[in-house]
């Protein structure tokens, strides 16, 4: 029987295999930020452990890092420990740091690929749930938590079990590409599946609808994989794969060769088996945005707010939770998605702050002005993003709109910097988490697209962007 | 292990509530625990008992990979999770440092055990009895890796050539 793609890159980097049990999984890239690694250094510190590949390892700070003036320090003294600590490590254990002034700093996941770090068939790990957007390119990434952040910089493995392959075809054409994005077809197939649909699987995602899509949209798809509980989730690398990562700062200089290899092996064979099979037509989804505080928790912008029992559909658990959500978010059954009204936008975080995302807001803000009532915000994935975006004159169409344009890092989608909202404030975010209280305590998180987050801006409230671009 | 139940009856409840994100900037654990299950709960702090279960539904520790959440419960005094299912990230972090057992339970178990119940968890039957129901049920075995690691006592201490 032949093999999956996931099962390929599994295979080909496993150091030891016990026919019932775990593997030793080798670790090609290690990407690591100031908030789950501090405890992982101490503990090699206490053990007296080396970091085993440190040129291998790269680290920047972007979860709590402020994105205003990068002249001043940084007001808040915990967060400057964390990015004074991780400054330290990386000095004393020899690791690469594109620090809070490098041209290169951003959302680790975002200068990845913009580097050239992130490669086809390859293993990625970082103390991060959203390093599963790497599998974009065909690698295998897992989000790990810190003692295993640990164990990777003492060994450069992991003792890992074996997902299942789960395979997601996206079928179909998007009738209107500028209004119904990638970010439209993940939250579909979210609301779907539901956000344990992936529990214990590797996704890969397949079929026309995928590879229509560009490498950052597909970043967009992979990026919320964690969202469907999923381990991971990738793509088979193509052309588009290829381009993309042509001539990056870190792009291999052997390129070429890798290229005829990866076009070789890295793809799913005709008779492999997946264990798990999902389709998802996308001739004629909607604009989505979620209305709850988990992102399952998500309809058509055409459709009401659902009532717990619609919701439900016969499990008391799930009815006690859209129940609790629609308090928190202090929304009633029946209200229409485009009656919503909101406070703040945030364009953002790894999900959707790539040039891409960032050049589709720009055209639906173009010449207009936000509503008086809104507060809005545009962050950029990455200095590199930032810097692409002005020379294109990206940053002059927000600011002539009222949005203010920031510097790059994780931002309002978690919540750790000073970006967050008020208790009580509704916000049309990019990011990939409603969750309660992630982007502030008390403060309202609506999942949308970036093209979303710009008309609702300009609206004051959530629109149908296919009629209204 | 012999403990409380403190019981929350809802699937999905994600890392982000059982520790915010403001705090992941604290490292002194103590100070931790006082936010564990602070977005679900306020008063979780105050009527956690050192060796209370907490027991949830599906999907327990969704969401972002802090390791902060277990050690937070953890710190709170908490020794297990009891659910009909975990988020598989929070699952390794909970056993990887030793923090608690995540322990996967059956429907009819989960209806049946309420707050303030105590339970006897016996991990080598895979057993979990139920003191003031006078109940039985049994507990999804862990898989050989997980249990291997909980029986060294953590992902260090786990020495894969005395297999």
């Amino acid at each position: 029987m032949g093999k999956t793609l996931f099962e390929k890159v599994w295979d080909s980097h496993t150091v030891v295999a016990k026919p019932t049990g775990p593997s030793l999984i080798y670790v090609d890239r290690h990407l690591i930020h100031e908030v789950t690694s501090p405890q992982a250094f101490d503990g090699l510190r206490m053990n007296h452990r080396m970091v085993r590949r440190p040129d291998l390892t790269i680290a920047t700070v972007d979860h709590n890092v402020p994105t205003n003036n990068r002249s001043l320090p940084i007001l808040d003294q915990t967060s400057a420990v964390q990015v004074q600590t991780l400054e330290k490590n990386c000095r004393d254990f020899g690791i690469r740091l594109f620090d809070i002034n490098s041209p290169n700093q951003g959302i680790v996941h975002v200068i990845g690929p913009q580097l050239g770090i992130t490669l086809p068939g390859t293993t990625i790990v970082c103390g991060d749930s959203h390093t599963s957007t790497h599998g974009a390119f065909g690698a295998l990434a897992l989000g790990i938590g810190t003692s295993e952040v640990e164990h990777v910089l003492a060994s450069q493995t992991l003792w890992l079990e074996k997902p299942k392959p789960f395979e997601i075809r996206i079928e179909g054409k998007r009738r209107d590409p500028c209004a119904v994005t990638a970010k439209d077809i993940v939250l579909s197939i979210i609301k779907n599946i539901g956000t344990g649909g992936g529990t214990g699987t590797v996704v890969e995602y397949r079929g026309q609808g995928i590879t229509d899509l560009s490498m950052e949209q597909r970043m967009t798809i992979c990026n919320m994989s964690i969202e469907a509980g999923a381990r991971a989730g990738l793509i088979a690398p193509d052309e588009k794969t290829f381009d993309y990562l042509r001539d990056r700062q870190y792009t291999p200089k052997n390129y070429d060769l890798l290229v005829e290899s990866w076009k070789e092996h890295l793809k799913s064979d005709n008779d492999s088996k997946f264990e798990k099979q999902f389709t998802l037509h996308i001739g004629d989804i909607a604009p989505q945005v979620s209305w709850g505080t988990s992102p399952e928790m998500t309809c058509d912008v055409t459709d009401s707010v659902p009532s717990p029992d619609d919701f439900a559909k016969g499990d008391d658990n799930q009815k006690k939770g859209a129940q609790k959500a629609l308090d928190y978010m202090d929304l009633k059954p029946g209200t229409p998605i485009t009656d919503i009204r909101i406070d703040r936008v945030f364009i953002g975080s790894c999900t959707n702050a790539r040039l891409e995302d960032l050049i589709e807001a720009s055209r639906v803000v173009k010449g207009q002005k936000i509503s008086p009532n809104v507060r809005a915000m545009v962050v950029p994935g990455s200095q590199m993003v930032k810097q692409q975006a002005e020379e294109m004159g990206l940053d002059k169409i927000f600011t002539d709109a009222r949005f203010e344009w920031r510097e790059s890092g994780c931002s309002m989608c978690l919540g750790m910097n000073p970006d967050i909202l008020a208790p009580g404030e509704r916000c049309a975010s990019t990011s990939n988490r409603n969750f309660e209280g992630r982007q502030g305590t008390g403060g309202r998180t609506h999942l949308v697209s970036p093209v979303m987050a710009a008309a609702a801006a300009i609206e004051g409230h959530f629109v149908d962007v296919r009629d209204w671009i | 292990m012999k403990g409380n139940v403190i019981k929350y009856e809802i699937d999905n409840i994600d890392t982000d509530v059982i520790i915010p994100g403001q705090y992941l900037k604290v490292h002194d654990y103590a100070e931790l625990a006082t936010h564990a299950m602070e977005g679900l709960d306020p008063h979780f702090h105050s009527k956690v008992k050192s060796g209370d279960f907490v027991l949830a539904g599906k999907n327990f520790g969704c969401g972002s990979s802090r390791e902060h959440a277990p050690i937070a419960l953890s710190c709170s005094g908490v020794k297990a999770v009891l659910a009909l299912s975990f988020a598989r990230i929070f699952y390794r972090n909970s056993v990887d440092g030793a923090f608690l057992l995540p322990i996967e339970i059956e429907e009819h178990a989960y209806k049946s055990i309420s707050e303030g119940d105590e339970l006897d968890i016996d991990i080598s039957a895979n057993q979990i009895r139920n003191n003031t129901k006078n109940q039985t049920y049994k507990m999804k075995p862990f898989s050989e890796i997980i249990g291997k690691i909980i029986a060294a006592g953590g992902l260090f201490k786990y020495k894969p050539e005395q297999d």
